[in-house]
C-alpha cells in the first residue's frame, strides 16, 4: 500500500523537482556568485540593503504587501460568513460571482481601473458633476491605485480560503456558543474565527505573496516611479543588465514570502476552549 | 481495423514529407541562408521593400530573429559563438554595448558601394567601422497645443510652472533615458555633449521629478498618456509621431532651440559569421537610395542616406529635412554605456522620493 502511494506521487514530485527545486537552487547559487570571478560573495547581498533605493522599494513592497492582506481580510470574512451559510444551491451560485473577476485577463482587467481612475475617468467626472472638486485630481500613478487594483485582484483568493474553511464548522458549535451567553460579536471572534484560522493563514500567504510579487497592476496603475520589488527585478535584469543584482531581488522576494508565510503559521489564532 | 488505419495515415504523412525534404536538400545546395536579427516591427513592408527583391537578386534566403534591443542583444551574449545571426539591427546603445561585449566584427566599408552617399553621423557612429546608421531616430517635444498657451520652445520648458504635474520624460533605462540628462544640461547653458558639463543637468533632476505623471519606458505608454488627458507635455521620439498625431489630440511638434537628440540605428555584422559577403551585400542593400527611399515613403524608417528625397508630407512624419538633421545631437554612447548603472541608480533615488 504504501510502495503504491510513494509510486502515485513520484511524477508530481519530479516535476516540481525538475521544474521549480532545480531552477530556485540555481537562482540561490547565482545570487552568491562574483559575476566576473565565480567566487562565493555576499556583495549581491550587501549592495542590496544598503543602497537607499532598494530600501526604500523593500519597505513599499512590504508596507503595500500588509496593507492589501489585511483590507482583504476584513472585506472578506463576513462575505465569507454569508457565504458559508447559504443553502448549498446559492453558494454554488454566489461563489462562480465570486471568481468572476479571476476569469479575466488580467491586463484587461487592469486597464479597466484606468478608465475608471483617470483624469477624464468615471471617479473624476462623476465628482465633477458634482462640484465636488474644480479640476481632475490625479488617482492614478499613486500607491492608493495600487492597492485598489491588488486588492480587487485577490479578494476572490482570500474570500475562497475562507469559505472552504468556514464551511466545515458545524452550525451548532455557534449556537452553543451563543447559548452560554455570548454575544454576536465574540461569538464571531471568539469561536468562527480561531476554527476558519486554516482558511485565514492560506488566504493571508495567497494574497501577501501575490501582492509583493504582483507585475501588471502596479506596472500599469503605479507607474514606473511607483516601483516595487517586481518592478525593479524587470529594471535590474531587463534594462541594466545586472543578472546578479535581479536574482538578489529575486531571492529576497522569496525568501521575504516563505518568512511571512511562517510569521501568520506561528501568529494564527488558536481555538481557546479546545483540548 | 484501427492498425490498418494508422499504417496508412503514417504512409500519407511520409508520402507528403518526403518531396520535402528532398525540395530543401536540393535548394540548399543553390541558395544559402542569411540570419538577420531585427525589431519585428512592419514587417510586410520590409519583406515588400527588402526581403523579395534582395532575395531574388542574390538567390538567398532571409531568415529574420526578432525581438526588442535587450532581448536580443541577451540572446546574441548568451549564444556566443555558436550563434548563428550574421546581421543585427540595433538602437545606438544597445550597438555599443554588443561592440563593448565584442559581438560585432569590422565593417569593410570599401565593400559598400552607397557608402559615400551616407550622411556623415550615419558613416561610422560606433566607431572602428562596426556598425552603419542605415535610420535615424530623434528625440524631440510635443506638447498639447489646446492647453498650454504659451508656446513651448525649449527643453527648459520642461521645468514651467504652468505645465507642472502634466509633464512625461522617458524613463532612465530606455534608449533616450540618458537624454533627459543631455538636454537639460543644454537648457542650463552647458555643453550637452561635454561630459564635464552634465552635473549640471542633474542639478535639475529634482525639479523635473516635481513636474512629472510618471515617466514612460515605451512609445505606447507615451501614446496612452496622451489620450487619457494625463500628459500635455513630453520628450517624443520620432518613430512614435504618426501614431501620436492619430491619437486626436492636438498637438503640436517643436525642434527646441537646443537641439533634438539623434539615435542612429545601426547594422552589424556579427563576430564570427561565415556569410561576410552576403552580410556586406545586405548592408550595401539595405542603405542604397532606392530602398531607403521605398522604406521612407512607406514611413518604415527616416533615411540616412542624403540622396533620398520624399514629399512634403512624408517628410513631416520623419526625421528628415536640412533644419532637422542639422539640428541632432549624437549623444556619446560609449561614455554613457560606463555611466549608465551609476545614472540609474542615481534616477532612482531621485525619483522615489
Amino acid at each position: 500500500m504504501r510502495r503504491t502511494v510513494s509510486i502515485l506521487v513520484l511524477p508530481a514530485l519530479l516535476f516540481i523537482f525538475i521544474f521549480f527545486v532545480l531552477p530556485i537552487l540555481f537562482l540561490l547559487a547565482q545570487s552568491f556568485l562574483d559575476p566576473e570571478t565565480g567566487q562565493l560573495t555576499l556583495t549581491g547581498y550587501i549592495d542590496f540593503f544598503q543602497k537607499e533605493t532598494s530600501q526604500i522599494i523593500y519597505v513599499r513592497t512590504l508596507r503595500l504587501g500588509l496593507t492589501i492582506t489585511l483590507i482583504n481580510i476584513v472585506l472578506a470574512y463576513p462575505a465569507s460568513y454569508v457565504l458559508a451559510r447559504m443553502p448549498a444551491r446559492r453558494r454554488t451560485m454566489a461563489m462562480s460571482l465570486v471568481i468572476l473577476p479571476l476569469m479575466t485577463n488580467p491586463v484587461a482587467r487592469t486597464y479597466a481601473w484606468l478608465i475608471i481612475l483617470g483624469r477624464t475617468g468615471l471617479i473624476n467626472n462623476t465628482l465633477l458633476g458634482l462640484g465636488l472638486i474644480e479640476r481632475p485630481e490625479r488617482l492614478i500613478y499613486t500607491e492608493g491605485a495600487i492597492i485598489l487594483g491588488l486588492t480587487q485582484l485577490f479578494l476572490p483568493l482570500m474570500i475562497l480560503s475562507l469559505v472552504s474553511a468556514m464551511e466545515n464548522i458545524p452550525k451548532d458549535v455557534e449556537q452553543a456558543a451563543r447559548s452560554l451567553g455570548a454575544n454576536g460579536i465574540t461569538a464571531f471572534l471568539r469561536v468562527i474565527v480561531p476554527l476558519s484560522a486554516d482558511g485565514l493563514v492560506l488566504g493571508a500567504t495567497l494574497v501577501f505573496t501575490g501582492s509583493i510579487t504582483a507585475y501588471v497592476t502596479p506596472v500599469i496603475l503605479g507607474g514606473n516611479r511607483m516601483l516595487m520589488l517586481s518592478t525593479l527585478l524587470r529594471q535590474r535584469s531587463m534594462m541594466a543588465f545586472d543578472e546578479q543584482g535581479a536574482t538578489v531581488v529575486a531571492v529576497v522576494m522569496i525568501v521575504t514570502a516563505l518568512a511571512v508565510n511562517l510569521i501568520v503559521r506561528m501568529l494564527r489564532p488558536k481555538p481557546t476552549a479546545q483540548r | 481495423m484501427n492498425v490498418k488505419r494508422s499504417t496508412s495515415l503514417l504512409t500519407l504523412v511520409m508520402l507528403l514529407i518526403i518531396p520535402l525534404i528532398s525540395v530543401q536538400l536540393s535548394a540548399q545546395e543553390e541558395t544559402r541562408t542569411l540570419v538577420v536579427s531585427t525589431f519585428g516591427f512592419n514587417q510586410d513592408l520590409i519583406d515588400k521593400n527588402i526581403t523579395e527583391p534582395f532575395e531574388e537578386m542574390y538567390n538567398v534566403d532571409i531568415i529574420y530573429e526578432s525581438g526588442n534591443n535587450s532581448e536580443r542583444l541577451a540572446r546574441l551574449e548568451a549564444m556566443g559563438e555558436n550563434t548563428e545571426v550574421d546581421v543585427i539591427h540595433f538602437a545606438g546603445a544597445y550597438a555599443t554595448r554588443a561592440k563593448v561585449l565584442g559581438l560585432l566584427q569590422e565593417i569593410d566599408v570599401d565593400a559598400l558601394e552607397n557608402y559615400d552617399e551616407l550622411y556623415e553621423f550615419a558613416q561610422d557612429p560606433l566607431g572602428d567601422h562596426m556598425g552603419i546608421g542605415h535610420a535615424i531616430n530623434s528625440h524631440a517635444l510635443v506638447y498639447r497645443s489646446d492647453l498650454i498657451e504659451e508656446p513651448i520652445t525649449s527643453w527648459a520648458d520642461l521645468l514651467r510652472e504652468d505645465v507642472a504635474g502634466f509633464v512625461s520624460v522617458p524613463e532612465m533605462s530606455t534608449t533616450f533615458g540618458p537624454a533627459n540628462i543631455i538636454m537639460l544640461t543644454a537648457a542650463a547653458g552647458g555643453d550637452p555633449l561635454d561630459p564635464e558639463d552634465w552635473e549640471m543637468g542633474w542639478e535639475l533632476v529634482p525639479d523635473l521629478a516635481d513636474q512629472l505623471v510618471t515617466t514612460y519606458t515605451r512609445s505606447s505608454e507615451l501614446i496612452a498618456l496622451y489620450q487619457q488627458e494625463e500628459v500635455w507635455f513630453s520628450p517624443y521620439s520620432s518613430f512614435a509621431r504618426g501614431n501620436l498625431m492619430e491619437t486626436g489630440v492636438e498637438l503640436e511638434f517643436v525642434i527646441p532651440e537646443e537641439g533634438v537628440v539623434g539615435d542612429p540605428i545601426v547594422v552589424s555584422i556579427v563576430n564570427g559569421t561565415e556569410n561576410e559577403d552576403l552580410a556586406l551585400a545586405y548592408i550595401d542593400f539595405i542603405i542604397s537610395e532606392e530602398v531607403q527611399e521605398a522604406e521612407a515613403l512607406d514611413l518604415v524608417d527616416s533615411p540616412t542616406n542624403m540622396n533620398v528625397e520624399v514629399p512634403e508630407d512624408i517628410a513631416q512624419l520623419l526625421t528628415y529635412g536640412e533644419e532637422t538633421i542639422d539640428s541632432l545631437i549624437f549623444m556619446d554612447q560609449e561614455a554613457l554605456n560606463e555611466l549608465l548603472d551609476e545614472w540609474l541608480e542615481r534616477w532612482n533615488e531621485i525619483m522615489l522620493q
